[in-house]
């Protein structure tokens, strides 16, 4: 009878179409709006390199330490990095105004006594430029000071230790990349499928108990052990609520691409103790809130939220530290 | 005795809503419980089934006491509640293999059981239908499917009539006898005297968690004072007719209606005869005439002095 009991509790549960379409189509809905405002937004926090020219003459070219430093973060013609800063490109003065005053690039260099940057408007693009230009001469007056001082820690390293660069560059070259703070959304999104678990949780109560509903009255009166009956419904919804987080990892890890790393094995576990805790959650409020259904869907539904919320679904960079 | 309530008592809150209510139900009987809306009936099933603590008083079912996990009693009870409850998600077919397997393991068995209740209520067409897509009134055939498919000994029916159809409502009432011809006992609440009076061979009248009368319904209409209810179609209407009829020996009361004179009577002999006469004397031509004997509504009315139907 606890058998018979799981498969009709199974029958009902997949045939409630619209729990079914909280607990499985909403997330899918949410995972694939997700998705596609993700390759919006990580189209737009693409960094794209900034367009500048630097005046080619000779006092630039004597300046060696300034043409490897500006060339090791730009794509020349002759030289194409992936992570590159700058787009360089190398004119005379009048070709690089008349590119400015074309908005065909952000701003030019001159390199003669001193290095002046000459850029049209204010804005990310300009600050950085001129960010990179400000590190560049406190590096190497830096560089000369304590050269002037002590000449010996020239040898000893001391360019390569404050001519670190790279991580400088590297840093705002991972923009580049995939945010890293997407997968959150998706461990978020999970977590409330898991938690949703908590809507079959209510509906065996629901139909178990007496004063509950009148088909629980009808359970109530067969000479049936209430006990058993409740662990084979909750199981019922348990199998649901697990099979349909299933179906969302797999939704966004072999269509939406979404990648969980290694940890696939670990997401899984936890996902059956998350059901499990959100099947039961449902129990709990169906069983202790008193008043109608409409209330206790209304505190599932809101204590979903809130707790997707914290979880980081409607903001990344909720942490817990 | 199949049941047995002593005492009863049944509180919410201030409200009594069972107050010291005792009845008995004798093997093979139709029992009826016949009370106006919120007189307590739905509490007093509720609560011989267990399904309700009370606050005093005894409950035997089959001469035992009943208690929520008294399963070899609940074996042989069926209950066909107020309100419909089966499965939205599960079919007629499913809806009464499910209830009936609460009973009944061995599945060959249980096949024949839901094929004969089925059968019984007459929802055969319909058995591949979800209880939404169903009338009210195959709802309810439903509804007293999913409790009697187990063939219980007694059965409980909370005014399985409410809102159906005639047709149904005739189906459901002679399948209540019938089930009872069946050897079935049966206890039946309603708010309807003229069903009651149909078909229950012992009722209890009931007010306020209180049985006021009790006993078949000749006994019931023979507690009370009042006589024939007499109607006379007249073709003239004047009030001195009022007073002389009001004159004539056992009339409580008369009154027009429309043009219809309506007479009230206690028990007596003759007193329709008597009417006629005095009315043959002023020389008022009379057309049709009827008498009915009193109704529980007149039991009612006697014993509470308000009307059962509101
Ligand atoms: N859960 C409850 N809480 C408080 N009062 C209740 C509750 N259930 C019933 N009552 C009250 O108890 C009284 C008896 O109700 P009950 O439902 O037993 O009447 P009933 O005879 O079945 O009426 P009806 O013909 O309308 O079904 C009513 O006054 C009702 O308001
Ligand atoms: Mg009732």
């Amino acid at each position: 009878m606890v058998l018979r009991n799981y498969f009709y509790r199974l029958k009902c549960i997949v045939r409630d179409r619209h729990s079914m379409f909280w607990t499985l189509m909403f997330p899918l809905l949410l995972a694939t709006m997700f998705h596609m405002a993700f390759l919006n937004l990580s189209n737009g926090l693409n960094f794209s390199q900034i367009k500048i020219a630097i005046v080619d003459i000779d006092e630039y070219r004597n300046n060696t330490g300034f043409v490897s430093a500006i060339e090791a973060v730009s794509n020349t013609d002759e030289n194409q990095k992936s992570d590159a800063l700058f787009n360089l490109k190398y004119t005379t003065l009048e070709e690089a105004r008349k590119l400015l005053d074309d908005d065909k690039i952000e701003g030019y260099i001159i390199c003669d006594s001193e290095i002046k940057l000459t850029v049209k408007e204010t804005g990310i693009n300009e600050t950085i430029i001129k960010s990179f230009l400000d590190y560049y001469l406190q590096t190497s007056s830096t560089i000369g000071t304590i050269a002037g001082v002590n000449p010996e820690a020239v040898n000893k390293g001391l360019i390569e230790t404050l001519s670190d660069k790279a991580d400088y560059l590297k840093e705002i070259a991972y923009g580049k990349s995939e945010p890293d703070s997407t997968v959150v959304f998706f461990y978020s999104l999970i977590a409330m499928t898991c938690f949703y678990g908590s809507f079959w949780g209510l509906k065996e109560v629901t139909a178990l108990q007496a004063d509950l509903s009148y088909e629980g009255a009808r359970l109530s009166v067969a000479p049936v052990h209430k006990m058993k009956m409740f662990i084979s419904s909750f199981l019922a919804a348990f199998t649901v609520e697990l099979i349909e987080v299933f179906l969302l990892i797999s939704y966004l890890k072999f269509i939406l691409n979404v990648s969980f790393g290694g940890e696939l094995l670990y997401i899984l576990l936890a996902c059956i103790t998350g059901t499990f805790t959100g099947v039961t959650y449902g129990t709990f409020i169906a069983s202790v809130v008193k008043g109608g259904e409409g209330i206790k869907i209304g505190i599932l539904i809101g204590t979903s939220m809130t707790m997707s919320f914290l979880a980081g679904l409607m903001y990344e960079k909720m942490t817990y530290s | 005795m199949v049941i047995k309530v002593k005492n009863l008592v049944k509180r919410y809150g201030d409200l009594i809503a069972l107050d010291h209510l005792s009845l008995e139900v004798k093997e093979g009987e139709i029992f009826g419980l016949l009370g106006p809306n919120g007189s307590g009936k739905t509490t007093a099933i509720n609560c011989i089934l267990s399904l309700l603590k009370y606050d005093k008083g005894t409950i035997e079912v089959y001469g035992r006491q009943m208690s929520p996990d008294a399963y070899d009693i609940k074996r042989r009870i069926g209950i066909i509640m107020q309100n419909v409850a089966v499965f939205d998600e599960l079919t007629v077919y499913e809806n009464i293999d499910y209830f009936c397997g609460l009973y009944v393991r061995d599945k060959k068995r249980r096949k024949q059981l839901v094929d004969e209740a089925i059968e019984f209520v007459g929802i055969k067409d319909f058995v591949k239908f979800y209880p939404k897509k169903l009338s009210g009134g195959l709802l309810r055939r439903l509804n007293i499917a999913c409790g009697i498919a187990h063939k219980p000994d007694l059965i409980i029916l909370d005014e399985p009539t409410v809102a159906v159809d005639p047709q149904s409502r005739n189906n459901i009432l002679e399948g209540i006898k019938r089930l009872n011809s069946e050897g079935a006992t049966i206890l039946y609440t309603s708010h309807y005297m003229e069903e009651v009076e149909e078909i229950c061979t012992r009722i209890a009248i009931m007010d306020k968690g209180k049985i006021i009368a009790s006993g078949t319904k000749e006994e019931l209409k023979g507690m009370i004072n009042s006589g024939e209810r007499l109607t006379v179609e007249l073709f003239k209407t004047d009030s001195s007719i009022i007073d002389g009829v009001l004159n004539l020996p056992n009339i409580v009361s008369a009154e027009f209606d429309g043009n219809l004179l309506i007479v009230r009577s206690i028990k007596g002999k003759n007193n329709l005869l008597k009417l006629l006469d005095y009315l043959k004397s002023r020389d008022i031509d009379v057309g049709k005439v009827y008498s009915e004997p009193p109704t529980l509504n007149d039991v009612f009315l006697e014993i509470t002095g308000k009307e059962l139907r509101d």
